[in-house]
């Protein structure tokens, strides 16, 4: 489904993603792992066009998207959930859902995606006449990811979606990413700190480190101190 | 009290042509980031292309009408085809606040010129929409401010219209609220800013036409409008729609009556003075924040 062969990454002027190749197959939970500052957030920008790289190539279906724009990207069917969330903050849940299905591909689908946003999210539901920057940090994640699915994506990468909530909130959007991958049969990209949590619904892992990757195995191979080994 | 009530009715009809022109160079701030300091031209341009379809008439007829819908387009096209072919690029580089602006000021001193070569330096005016006047108690308003201010109010409640529930329109205020968060969504923000610089010159070059009614017009003063805009958007807050409206209003009610009781050489002063303090007191604006 997605095809990274040998891209170039750069931040500013620091090469931060060297040579790096990876794949990810349909309806695969695929879980990115990787020490801070070692190019894990700027793998995803690259592959949803916020940035580009400077050499290499992605494909997505077997089309080269390497150089498209982030808008032209989500409307081929990825999405990317920032770590930021970057949401429109002075308008409300439902206004930012909505925007969420801005693009062409995802207008025949927006009343089923927002129905099955709001099984996910119930909570969403009961905010969803509230203002987003009101909203607390896990609501605001949860209005990110959902934002994200009502894009209509078929791969969806995900930067860090536990960071900064609590352990019963870090659980419930895991839940809510393995209900969306099993469900909706979405492909995942995570991108995460909390390694078991990711662990445990990932098909396979990467090991990211000064931006290469250093190993790839399917998720039950792994155990838990190669990869903590792998931070240090 | 006959004066003074004369004086706030008088203010009132002012705010709302200065409300009408700071919308523009709001609109395009609060989207993109760029103060444009050719404004105040833009609005002239708006004034001279209505003025040649009603140069020969002494009241608005038809012609106006076209005049206006003939302007609409070539701003539209104007703003559109500024923001690719000048704003987009230098948007790419570093120091893209200062060079936009410059850019700006530079092409505003080049169209002043040529509305110099074509029009010729002497005051003109776009005659009224209607003459005479209506009483009410003991204020008198002419009919023609009437229409003036119907037109503002129509304007702003059309654009709020256009804001909340078109999809560009939404996606203009995405974009102000968050360019990545745009991006990610699906939103191609250069088609954006093009649009919104097509959208902000029109309503810039509307309110030319507006001033163009009610007082004159030679190919300078468009810096004049364009400082009294600066004014107005940092006073009620940059990129905040609301706060220019607000601003707006006070500012014009505040040059009405120093006008009657100090005389029209002190508008200007007082109107700095009470910028420069409400910037000081509260450098955000009345209602500082995004669109």
């Amino acid at each position: 489904m997605l095809k990274v062969d040998a891209i170039n990454g750069y931040y500013a002027d620091l090469h931060v993603i060297k040579d790096l190749s990876l794949r990810i197959e349909k309806r695969e939970v695929v879980a990115l792992f990787g020490p801070n500052g070692h190019g894990k957030s700027t793998l995803l920008k690259l592959l949803c066009g916020l940035q580009h790289p400077r050499s290499g190539s992605v494909y997505f279906n077997s089309e080269e998207i390497t150089a498209y724009p982030a808008h032209k990207i989500v409307e081929l069917g990825i999405a990317y959930i920032p770590e930021e969330r970057n949401l429109f903050g002075d308008m409300t849940v439902m206004e930012n859902l909505n925007l969420g299905a801005y693009n062409k591909r995802a207008h025949g689908s927006i009343s089923q995606n927002l129905e099955f946003v709001f099984e996910v999210f119930p909570r969403l539901l009961e905010r969803k006449n509230q203002l987003t920057s009101t909203l607390s940090g896990g609501e605001s994640r949860m209005v990110a990811v959902a934002r994200g699915l009502m894009s209509e994506p078929s791969l969806l990468m995900v930067d860090e979606p536990s960071i900064g909530l609590s352990p019963s909130l870090r659980n419930s959007v895991f839940e809510a990413l393995a209900k969306i991958n099993r469900e909706k049969g979405i492909t995942l990209l995570i991108v995460e700190q909390e390694i078991r949590d990711a662990l445990s619904m990932a098909n396979r892992v990467y090991m990211i480190k000064k931006g290469q990757i250093l190993f790839e195995k399917p998720a039950a191979e792994v155990d838990i101190d190669e990869i903590e080994k792998a931070y240090f | 009290m006959e004066s003074f009530i004369n004086a706030i009715v008088s203010g009132l009809i002012s705010g709302s042509l200065y409300a009408a022109m700071a919308l523009g160079l709001t609109i395009i701030y609060g989207i993109s980031r760029i103060f444009n300091f050719g404004h105040g031209v833009i609005a002239l341009i708006g004034a001279y292309t209505a003025w040649i379809f009603v140069q020969n008439s002494k009241i608005a007829d038809m012609s106006l009408l076209l005049g206006i819908l003939v302007t609409i387009a070539f701003l539209f096209l104007l703003g559109f085809l500024l923001y690719r072919y000048a704003m987009n690029p230098l948007m790419k580089k570093p120091n893209w606040d200062i060079s936009t602006v410059l850019f700006m000021l530079g092409l505003g001193i080049l169209l002043e010129n040529v509305i110099l070569q074509i029009f010729g330096p002497r005051v003109k005016s776009i005659p009224v929409f209607k003459e005479g006047y209506i009483r009410i108690g003991v204020v008198q308003i002419n009919w023609h401010e009437i229409i003036i201010i119907f037109i503002v109010i129509i304007a702003i409640i059309l654009l709020n219209v256009f804001f909340k529930r078109t999809r560009i329109g939404q996606a203009m205020r995405a974009v102000a609220q968050s360019i990545p968060g745009a991006q990610v969504v699906g939103i191609d923000i250069e088609k954006i800013f093009s649009y919104t610089f097509g959208l902000a010159f029109v309503v810039t070059g509307i309110s030319g036409i507006l001033l163009g009614t009610k007082y004159y017009m030679n190919p300078h003063i468009g810096w004049e409008w364009m400082v009294k805009g600066f004014v107005i958007v940092s006073f009620g807050g940059l990129g905040s729609t609301n706060g220019a409206i607000y601003a707006a209003i006070i500012l014009g009610v505040v040059e009405a009556l120093a006008t009657l009781f100090l005389g029209a050489m002190w508008v200007w002063p007082i109107w700095f003075a009470i910028f420069m303090v409400v910037l000081l007191i509260r450098p955000q604006g009345i209602l500082g924040g995004r669109a």
